[in-house]
């Protein structure tokens, strides 16, 4: 049974690393990628604007990694301030990443190599339910 | 004497100018924010502890019997998936109770805070090891109290309240009600590449038990399917 194992660098191999973007995935109006640089506020205030003003019913909060707290932190909020009117649905996945690994010394004898790795991610659905 | 820091209220108006404020509904008053952790450290404060206080089980109709993981920040995945994992596969020699061979069918992962990420990596994984299994997914904020004392031996003391946003995941071998929110199914290969563009069908024999194979797509994000990580020289 295999493990997940993280590979140890040794000092002897001089490598630059260089995360590669994860692929740009299809968005629709109502997907919202949430990420570690830009502003809490404008992300919380940009899906708000979406689900009020832009008449959505629903829309879809994505985050990976680290960004996981935010987006589960936006959604709370969005739910929050909606006085229950929201509900939530998540969904867990799992999403491949590759760095590429690059030798500093361009005569080192090492060649570019790649590593590929698995982050988490959360996708949550915000909307409103279907009057019954 | 604990006396409760208050802090300046978060306010959460980042909306346009050009919105006719008037149909807006009146919001709640938005809540104080405790300092972050980060500046209490600077401010020669050091945690003496930190209790979660218990809320009910989100999910309803849950059994009894049901193997409970709680996920905290300096857990090690590895013992975690070697306990859940022997439970739910069933383990040699547990003395015979007959509900118990083959394993347990339930497993709640739940984390807080900084413990997200690292309960739905237990999820997932376990989902890979086991197959066909049925997710249930619930968030919600828990309220975290933590007392601070100060390093620099005087006695003030500082009780925070935080509120943080918490996970719990339900892992069931027995089917779950796909009307619930947040239902996810288990995931079977015809419904994987439904999803995914631009993929062949072909790739799917790719699908094994070995080690990862470099494919040529560039900035590739895929859904992973094969075990580990692994370093390979580019073909």
């Amino acid at each position: 049974m295999r493990t997940i194992f993280l590979f140890q660098e040794s000092s002897s191999l001089p490598y630059t690393l260089r995360k590669r973007l994860p692929r740009k995935l299809p968005k629709r109006r109502n997907d919202v990628y949430v990420n570690m640089k830009t502003d809490f506020r404008a992300q919380l205030a940009r899906c708000q604007k979406l689900l009020e003003g832009g008449g959505h019913r629903e829309i879809c909060v994505h985050g990976l990694g680290l960004a996981i707290n935010r987006a589960i932190n936006i959604a709370l909020q969005l739910q929050a301030s909606s006085q229950g009117a929201l509900q939530l649905a998540a969904n867990t996945s799992t999403v491949e990443l590759v760095d590429d690994l690059e030798p500093e010394d361009p005569d080192e004898a090492g060649e570019p190599m790649t590593r590929t790795r698995n982050n988490s991610a959360i996708h949550i659905k915000v909307f409103y339910p279907d009057a019954q | 004497m604990c006396p409760v820091y208050q802090s300046q209220a978060y306010n959460n108006a980042g909306q346009p100018g050009g919105v006719n404020n008037v149909s807006r509904p009146v919001k709640p008053a938005p809540l104080p924010v405790p300092p972050p952790a980060l500046k209490l450290g600077q401010e020669g404060f050091k945690k003496v502890c930190r209790t979660e206080e218990d809320s009910p089980c989100p999910f309803p109709g849950l059994s009894s019997g049901v193997l409970e993981m709680r996920v905290k920040e300096g857990s090690k995945i590895r013992n975690l998936m070697g306990f859940a994992m022997a439970r739910m596969q069933g383990e040699k020699g547990v003395s015979g109770v007959n509900s118990s061979g083959g394993g347990l069918r339930q497993v709640v992962f739940t984390g807080s805070g900084r413990a997200v990420t690292k309960t739905i990596t237990c999820a997932e994984i376990m989902k890979r090891k086991v197959g066909c299994l049925h997710q249930l997914t619930k968030l919600r904020y828990k309220v975290v109290k933590e007392v601070w004392e100060s390093t620099e031996g005087g006695t003030s003391e500082m009780t925070v309240h935080r509120t943080v946003p918490s996970i719990s995941i339900l892992l069931s071998k027995d089917p779950l009600d796909p009307q619930e929110p947040g239902y996810q199914p288990p995931e079977t290969l015809s419904a994987l590449w439904e999803e995914r563009e631009g993929t062949e069908p072909a790739t799917a024999s790719k699908r094994s038990l070995g080690p990862l194979q470099y494919t040529s797509f560039p900035d590739c994000k895929r859904v992973c399917l094969g075990e580990g990580a692994s370093v390979l020289p580019p073909h």
